[in-house]
């Protein structure tokens, strides 16, 4: 009777944007006199972070402080279109709208500032919330005085819309999948290594670190992007180890109705956690940003899987890997029946022992 | 200062540590009705009777809806996207799952609504109910769904997503072993701090004021609007500020509802979850059955994947079919197979439905290709990290619906990970980068794969 160590990596991968597209965001900002910017965009915060992300994309493109701006995605008459805060399309797709929407709002205060200055708006630029002339950085007005024109001297409005849509990628031969245009908005990249100990008396699996490695395209936000990595190993974690609405899945009895029966990750499950990030920018993300919010749960579980079979040697393969499933497992010793050049493992768990002939899973041998 | 890049405050942080964002359940809105709802206490049944009325007659009950107050009944999550609808917003003739919601009720007080819950007469003749996907094809299983036992309509009105690539014969031909598995994770809750919320204002100029917790507040808006038939300038969503949702959010589980209670009372209306309903009652992520035989070589190179899906949809489509394209689009995970037969089938069964979750469709394959990575690795009696860096995507590999990679990174996050734990890799594997295929790493299997450098350029 021991506790066992173990260590597993995986490697994943996940689109970001729905799936085949046809999703899109929409934003429109405004500007008030004194330069200050209102964001109105319909994405979510689901806790995610985006009105702290779409509003950082606005205050870089522009070229004002992030203070400057005031974020509204609070209800369906002032926020335009977005189809929401899923399939990691945030930061991508609706950051893409903003990003664009800021745009057009740079644009038209160096329109106002040019006429202001007496300089052609192209050679003028915006950074910190001024306008200064490229190369002659003593010309300037602030984007305060810009805005400031532009409402009572110029009677004007500074304001932009954006929208971000990629076209519908089609099935054009369902029986092999093909496609027409390319299914997503970009694909992001994971790996993961999980340690754990497993007691094979009482048979819990701890894992006690895990080094998650994500390739962001670029990190908009470390801190924002940490956590969304850290929070999603968590899940992952519950996913790997924990969680089960169904305990003798199909079964459907013995559902935990509370927290004291359905067990979700707390504190005291919390590994190590390590992060690194790897910036491969993405061609047309904003900022190169590509979406990692929802793969953060993924690269665990099989990590941890792996790990489990690293430390006793045994494969459990239905998720969560729990006390009973390593006891029975460890109980078994089960080997792969080998066959010819086929080497099958869970024989038991497979259609073709469970169904009475309506389904099978052919493999020539 | 550079916003982008910059570690900078979450903008509603201070807000949400110090307890003063405002979730939906924080609106108080005075005179709001209480929301409580008949659940099917059974897994199958024809509904044979239903009677309201001694509920209606309660004092203090202002409303009760059934299937027949909704003016459209049936709307599919994917109904924009063409797929037909399959789910009534309120149980009409039978019930599919336990937890399914049959009527509601609106009163005065949270205690009202719950005996007048109690006093709707409702008869079952209960059925047998389907639960395991493996049976759900056999002769003998229950038919438990109008469409039968998996969803029929993907394109060409096919009954499975499939893809084929490559010559998926000659590579079990060639193989020197074929590693065979069965992966099956486990359906999860989404444990949302904020349990499913929604308030409705009936406003005097005949809109509705919706206050909603959805992930998606202009999806949520065209699905209220389809139910209740009416354009979208007749509602408001108030919302964008969500108590935790990773996908279970996006289901518009209470906003509908609501708002047929309030225009038949004529009152505001609030209906809070409790946190039973939210475990018992509310969509999970899917479990999944997913079996993979690979075709493999003794040098760890994968030749071909045949792969069966069946993706439990619990008793209604919901996003499913979605989610199994997804997952077929992927289902080759960080690597570039270039032979494939993969059939996958969203089989209907009598438990809650299932619906988005973080990682929809993709978490699945995850842990089935990358648990049978590792398992392939210990057969071949290879280096984990070595066959995973061999059969990394490239750019300008294809991936499994013949899209070429532009920008793959399974070499950097793997190489990038062995520096991190400290696991020393050789030199063959440290010089491997993205760039396309040539040499040792362009074997004869996967040269007919390689899509056009200009596709990717």
């Amino acid at each position: 009777m021991a506790v066992h160590k173990g260590r597993g990596i995986a490697a994943i991968e996940y689109p970001t944007g729905m799936n085949q597209n046809g999703d899109p965001s929409q934003a429109w900002i405004k500007v008030k006199p004194d330069g200050r910017v209102d964001v109105f965009a319909g994405t979510s915060d689901i806790g995610n972070g985006s009105k702290t992300i779409q509003s950082q994309i606005v205050a870089e493109t522009i070229g004002v402080p992030y203070d400057w701006i005031t974020y509204d995605n609070s209800n369906t008459d002032s926020s335009p279109v977005c189809t929401g805060t899923f399939a990691s399309r945030a930061t991508f797709v609706a950051g893409k709208a903003v990003e664009k929407a800021a745009l057009k709002v740079r644009e038209k205060i160096l329109e106002i500032a040019g006429k202001e200055l007496e300089i052609d708006p192209s050679d003028l630029e915006i950074a910190d919330g001024e306008v200064t002339a490229k190369g002659a950085p003593q010309k300037k007005i602030s984007v305060a005085d810009v805005a400031a024109a532009a409402t009572w001297g110029h009677g004007e409005l500074i304001t932009g819309t954006g929208a971000q849509l990629k076209p519908y990628a089609t099935i054009v031969d369902p029986e092999t999948g093909l496609v027409d245009l390319p299914p997503h908005s970009a694909i992001s990249y994971a790996s993961c290594a999980a340690e754990v100990e497993v007691d094979d008396e009482t048979g819990v699996v701890r894992v006690t670190r895990l080094w998650q490695c994500f390739d962001v395209g670029r990190a908009l936000n470390p801190t924002l992007v940490e956590g969304q990595i850290e929070g999603g190993a968590v899940q992952g974690l519950g996913l790997g180890v924990l969680e089960n609405c169904y305990p003798y899945y199909p079964s459907v009895e013995h559902r935990g109705a509370q927290f004291g029966s359905y067990l979700a990750p707390s504190t005291e499950d919390l590994p190590q956690i390590d992060t690194i990030i790897v910036e491969n920018p993405s061609v047309d993300g904003p900022y190169g940003a590509k979406g990692i919010g929802e793969m953060a749960n993924n690269p665990q579980p099989p990590a941890i899987a792996a790990a489990v079979y690293d430390a006793v040697g045994v494969w459990v393969t239905e998720l969560p890997i729990t006390p009973e499933r390593v006891l029975r497992a460890l109980e078994a010793k089960a080997e792969p029946r080998r066959e010819g050049k086929l080497v099958v493992f869970d024989d038991e768990l497979s259609v073709n022992t469970v169904s009475s002939g309506g389904m099978r899973f052919e493999v020539p041998a | 200062m550079k916003a982008v890049g910059a570690r900078l405050p979450r903008y509603d942080g201070v807000a949400h540590a110090t307890g003063r964002t405002v979730f939906v359940d924080d609106v108080r809105i005075p005179g709001a009705l209480w929301v409580k709802a008949l659940r099917s206490p059974v897994h199958r049944a024809d509904i044979t009777g239903l009677d309201v009325s001694k509920a209606e007659a309660m004092k203090g009950v202002r409303a009760v809806i059934t299937w027949q107050d909704v003016p459209l009944l049936e709307y599919g999550h994917l109904s924009a996207l063409g797929i037909p609808a399959d789910e009534p917003l309120l149980a009409k003739d039978e019930v599919r799952y336990k937890g399914q919601p049959i009527a509601l009720v609106a009163a005065d007080d949270e205690d009202t609504a719950m005996a007048a819950v109690e006093a709707i007469e409702i008869d079952f003749d209960e059925k047998p109910a389907l639960l395991d996907v493996r049976q759900a094809f056999d002769p003998d299983a229950p038919v438990i769904h109008q469409w039968g036992n998996w969803y029929p309509h993907f394109e060409a009105e096919m009954d499975r997503r499939q893809i084929r690539k490559g010559d998926i014969d000659r590579a079990f031909e060639q193989a020197d072993v074929i590693v065979q598995g069965v992966y099956r994770p486990a359906a999860i809750e989404h444990v949302p701090v904020e349990t499913q919320s929604c308030q409705v204002v009936p406003e005097a100029n005949g809109r509705l004021t919706i206050y909603s917790c959805t992930q998606a507040l202009y999806f949520s808006l065209g699905v209220v609007a389809a139910h209740l038939q009416v354009p979208l300038n007749k509602l408001k969503l108030v919302g964008g500020t969500v108590g935790g949702g990773f996908g279970g959010k996006v289901d518009t589980a209470t906003e509908t509802m609501c708002c047929l209670l309030a225009q038949k009372s004529g009152r505001p209306v609030r209906w809070r979850w409790t946190r039973e309903e939210e475990f018992l009652c509310s969509s999970t992520r899917a479990p999944w059955h997913m079996e993979i035989a690979d075709a493999v070589t003794n040098d760890g190179w994968i030749l071909g994947r045949r792969m069966l899906t069946l993706h439990d949809s619990g008793a209604y489509a919901r996003f499913s079919p979605y989610g199994l394209t997804k997952h077929s689009f992927h289902h080759t995970g960080a690597y570039t197979i270039p032979n494939l037969h993969f059939d996958g089938y969203v089989v209907f069964t009598n438990r809650v439905p299932t619906t988005a979750m973080r990682g929809f469709g993709v978490t699945s394959i995850s842990f089935a290709t990358e648990t049978h990575m590792s398992r392939i690795a210990d057969v071949l009696g290879l280096d984990p990290w070595e066959i995973r860096l061999k059969n990394a995507n490239r750019i300008a590999d294809t991936s499994p619906n013949g899209v070429s990679y532009t920008d793959p990174s399974t070499v950097s996050v793997v190489k990038a990970l062995a520096e991190g734990i400290g696991v020393e890799l050789s030199a063959a594997l440290r010089a491997m980068t993205r760039d396309p295929r040539e040499g040792d790493l362009l074997p004869e299997h996967l040269v007919a794969q390689v899509g056009s450098l200009e596709e990717v350029h």
